[in-house]
Parts: structure tokens; sequence; C-alpha cells
């Protein structure tokens, strides 16, 4: 039975992502997580949240999925081990070193690899695995051949992202942003941030986003007002081929969203899912179509807001 | 040398695909005392991996020196493979601590090319701590993103006219003051990386592998940058003073129409120029 997994961007996020019928949250902690500090958290809310998820029967899992530097190894072990202890047993994380550590030193957590491993084939799915990892997250674009591949021979749990976004490039590998601007602080707690790279957990700044010329050699204007395609998508047709295929996981992306808005969103699946679950010969898409698009219409707006935002901070000197 | 480019398997001649050059190619190097090194793709997709395992075993057969590779399923073959050829993490393998450097080390990577976005501090620890040797890109685009959709073609890559020789003209993207330089499916910096000021401080630092980054540029600039840093090089390590030669600083200004910049090195934003004698070298767009 897939599970539905959300996003929690803050406290109210998560009790709204539960509430609207969210098996599992996702929460980042602060510094350690591909977004900004904002919509992370710091310990004692992590354990709140955490809390909160086992009086609900429900499962919390908490992002380490940076790429930090190797200085920072001690932190990363002395708060996991924080966590630990007060009972989060679920983590999400990219770097293999950082899997095999924690694996090493607390085997009974369960590690996940994060998007930002950039999974695309099964050789990837293994390699994960190998390095402690018991599910991976398909790269957004994964066709449906790879995911019954490694659903039949690869022995690890799938995790499908069914509202995010694919990235212009490869969510994952790319260091556009922080080409742009990148910085470098350390907060109160002596944790590095870095924003402008989404990769070392501080935020992306699109600026793929904005209007691009694309030039020739000479100078020449080959094409002006150039889109370098970001699209953020709301898949809800691939639900019935996900829960027969045996996907362990499905997940709404979105903690930079507006709290009601997940909720919505978080809603939606679950009553698709249930619905799906319930009477699979019976089901049909079209009864959903018009909630999805007023979802994905406000969802939009949110979206070229937060975007416009960002970049024009990265504009900023 | 490393052969092939890691983009794009369409791409004219790509020693990554087209795998029975790969011996004459190879032999040619080694008798003239280089080693060679063979790109492996770096967004392999399920049906890419068959033609991956041949690659490696082309490679191998050839006497190849190594395989520069970006996905960590790549590194898995060659590992299952029983390590044939060793393996050298690629720009876009994601290595930024030494622990992830440790791993690959592990499934048979003697070499890491740490991110672009790892400064020249945490990679002195990559190299003390990782037991593998470190590459630093000294000259040359960086590489910002890889996809496998080419941006420069409108129709599937197998029909459109315009491959495969999109990709091998020049395009810019500018955006206010951002340039960027599309490959298709791959975004390079609009600036050159170049760190020929400070070549000393990498000496010291303990760095001893050094790339010059050449893929899609011209002849003239591979071998005129390849000159250029040779020399620097080769004055860096005597010791003593280092200036930078008129020759050296002409020879990168003239090859980089869109500016310099090194800013990942010193923990800021790629773009920037760090240094006290090339960086008027930078247009403003």
């Amino acid at each position: 039975m897939a599970e539905l997994l959300a996003s929690g961007g803050s406290m109210e996020m998560v009790r709204a992502a539960f509430d609207n019928g969210a098996d599992a949250v996702y929460v980042g902690a602060t510094g350690w997580s591909r977004r900004r500090a904002q919509y992370e958290m710091d310990d004692a809310a992590i354990v709140e949240a955490a809390r909160y998820a086992r009086s609900a029967g429900r499962i919390l899992r908490v992002a380490f999925n940076t790429l930090p530097a190797s200085s920072e190894v001690p932190l990363f072990l002395a708060r996991t081990d924080g966590l630990y202890a007060a009972g989060v047993r679920d983590f999400i994380l990219t770097d293999p070193g950082l899997m095999m550590a924690l694996k090493n030193r607390h085997p009974d957590t369960i590690l996940h690899a994060s998007v930002g491993c950039t999974i695309i084939n099964i050789q990837d799915a293994l390699f994960y695995k190998e390095a402690g990892a018991s599910q991976v997250v398909a790269e957004c674009r994964m066709g449906r051949t790879t995911m019954r591949r490694i659903k039949a021979e690869a022995g690890v749990g799938l995790e499908v992202l069914v509202h995010a976004t694919t990235c212009y490039t490869l969510l994952g590998r790319c260091t556009m942003s922080s080409y742009t601007k990148h910085g470098h602080r350390v907060d109160a707690s002596g944790k590095d941030h870095f924003p402008g790279s989404p990769n070392r957990g501080g935020l992306c700044y699109r600026i793929c986003l904005t209007a691009w010329d694309q030039v020739g050699a000479n100078g020449e204007i080959e094409a002006s007002g150039v889109e370098l395609p970001n699209r953020a998508y709301f898949l809800a047709e691939d639900i019935p081929y996900l829960i027969d295929h045996g996907v362990d996981t499905i997940k709404i992306q979105g903690r930079e969203y507006s709290v009601p808005l997940v909720g919505r969103m978080v809603r939606f699946y679950r009553e698709l899912i249930d619905a799906c679950v319930r009477d699979r010969a019976g089901f049909r898409m079209d009864p959903w179509r018009e909630r999805m698009d007023r979802i994905v219409a406000d969802r939009d707006a949110e979206r070229r807001e937060k975007t416009a935002g960002l970049i024009s901070e990265s504009l900023d000197r | 040398m490393c052969l092939g480019s890691p983009y794009c398997l369409r791409v004219a001649g790509n020693y990554a695909k087209a795998l029975d050059l790969l011996p004459g190619v190879v032999s040619r190097l080694h008798a003239a005392g280089k080693r060679a090194y063979v790109a492996t793709p770096a967004v392999p997709r399920e049906a890419d991996l068959p033609h991956v395992g041949r690659l490696v075993d082309a490679a191998a057969a050839a006497g190849a020196d190594a395989l520069e590779i970006h996905n960590m399923g790549v590194l898995r073959i060659v590992r299952e493979k029983g390590r044939p050829v060793p393996a050298h993490m690629g720009a876009y393998a994601n290595v930024y601590t030494h622990l992830a450097a440790a791993v690959m080390r592990d499934a048979g990577a003697v070499r890491v090319r740490p991110n672009a976005e790892v400064s020249l501090e945490e990679m002195a620890i990559l190299a003390r701590e990782a037991g593998v040797e470190v590459e630093v890109l000294v000259h040359g685009k960086i590489p910002l993103g890889v996809t496998d959709r080419c941006f420069l073609l409108t129709e599937p890559e197998e029909t459109d006219p315009k491959c495969p020789s999109a990709c091998g003209e020049v395009h810019w993207l500018t955006s206010r003051q951002w340039v960027l330089k599309t490959v298709g499916k791959g975004v390079l910096s609009g600036r050159d990386m170049c760190l020929l000021e400070h070549l000393p401080r990498l000496v010291a630092d303990g760095f001893r592998v050094f790339r010059v980054e050449g893929l899609y540029e011209t002849a003239a600039y591979r071998s005129e940058i390849g000159a250029a840093y040779r020399e620097a090089l080769g004055r860096a390590f005597a010791g003593g003073g280092y200036a930078l030669e008129d020759r050296w600083a002409d020879a990168v200004k003239r090859h980089a129409p869109r500016g310099l910049c090194n800013g990942y090195l010193f923990g800021t934003a790629g773009r920037e120029y760090v240094g006290t004698v090339l960086q008027d070298a930078n247009p403003e767009v």
C-alpha cells in the first residue's frame, strides 16, 4: 500500500498535512535541507513534530539532504545523534558518505536517498542501497520502464514525486543559481548556510525562470525572451499506475507553499488514492479534474510570486 | 587527455560513442608519453546502460588509463566488472565531502573532481582525508548543469536536422549581466574559470592535478591556453618569484570573450573574479 508523504515547512504545515491525511511528513533540519532556513525546523520543533506524528500513528522523516562541507561532518553526527536520542529514526540524505556514516552509527535508522541523488537508472538505485538507503526517490522524469525494473530487481523502495518541478537541468546536477549569487554565513549554532546553492542548503534563485536571449558566436540574437523550461507539475493520471506497480511512497513536495494550499493538495491526493484503492476497476480521472485545475492554478500563482522574489533577490548586491 | 563528451552520445566523433576509435587514439597518446582517459555519459538512462557496459569494456581493452565518471550507476558498473580501469569522478559526480569521496574510492575511484561549488579550502580537506587525488579546474568554462534533452533542438534529436551540428556552434544565453554557454544538454559558465594568478597557492596547498577544460573550445584555445599553463605551472613549481607573463595574460584574455571568473574557489558566486592582475578582464553585458 503506497504511503502518502507530504512536505512540512513549519509546525503548522506538519499538522495540516497529517490532519488532511498524509501517512508521513518530511521536514528539513535548519541548514541541512535544500531550502532556506525559513522553511526548516530546529531540533525542538522537529521533536514536537515527531511527537505529533507518533501520536497519530504516522511517520516523520527528517531531511539532512544537503551536500555539506567536509568540516561539517561532526556537526551532522552530533545533530543526528540528538534527534536519534529523541526517537527520530527516519532520515532523508543525499551524500553517500553521510549515509554510510549514519547507518553504521545507528543501524536501526531508516534512510531514504533524496531527489538530490538524481537516481535515473537501476544501477544508481543499487549504489544508494549499498550506501545504506532502503528507499530511493526517482528523478522527476524517470520513465515507467525504469520504475518497473527498480521495483522488480533492485530490492529497494521506490518513491515518486507527484507534485514537484522538473528543473531546466537535472535536479541535483545544477549550480546555475550559485554561479550568479552565493553567500556563506554561519548561524548561532555553528552551522554553515550557503544562500544561492540548493545543493548546499541555501535556496535556488531560479535564474532559469527569467527571460534569456540566445546569442550566436558573433553576438547575433538567435532568439529573445527565451524560457529555460522549469515546470511545476501535478501528476494525478499516474496515481493508479503507481499504486498498481507497488510504488512505496507517493510524495508531495512543497515546503515553500502556503499551509492552506499544501493542506488542499494533501486532501486531494488522499481522497484520490483512497478512491482508487477502494474501487480500482471503477476508478475514473474525470470527476477529479476540476478540483485539480483549481489547485494547480493557485499553486501556479504562488509559485510565480515566489520566483519573482527569488530572481530579484539574486540581483541584489 | 580526456577523450569524449559526457554530455551527449550524438556529438560528432564522440569517443564515448565511437568505441572502435579508442584503440588508435589511446595508443597514439601513449606513444607521445601522454595518459588517456575516456569520458562516460553524465546522464545515462536505463536504455543507455548496455552501451555504458560496452564502453567500459572497450576502454579497458584499448588500455585507457582511467574513465571519467559522473553518474554513480556507471561507477557501480565499473566496480561490478572488477574495476578493469581506474575511475576519475567528474564534475557532475557531486563530490563535496571526504566521506563521499571515500565511498567512491572504495568503489574504484582514484581521483575526484569536486563539484564546482567546493572552495579551495574545502578541497584541501578532501585531498588530506579522502585518500584520492583531487583534480582542480584551473581554466575553462565551468560545468553548471546537465540534462538529457537538447535545448538547441526543436524536434526529437533523432530527426532534427540541426543535430549534431547545433552544439558544435557557439551559443550564449544572456540575461542582464549574466552570461551562460549552452552546449545543448549542458550549461556552462559564460566566463572562463581562471586560476593563473593563484597557481603558487595551489602548489603550496599540495594540489598536483590541474585541468584545462577544452570541451567545446577551439584547437587554438586548447593549445594556447595549455601552453600558457604549462609554462606558468613550471614557474610556480620552481618556487621563487611568480609574476604573470604578458603572453599568458594575453592568451587567457584573448580566448575569453565573456571574461574570467574563479569565485567558487574563494567561497563566493561562481561568476566573481578574485585576483589583482586579471580582474579588469571582465566585460559587463
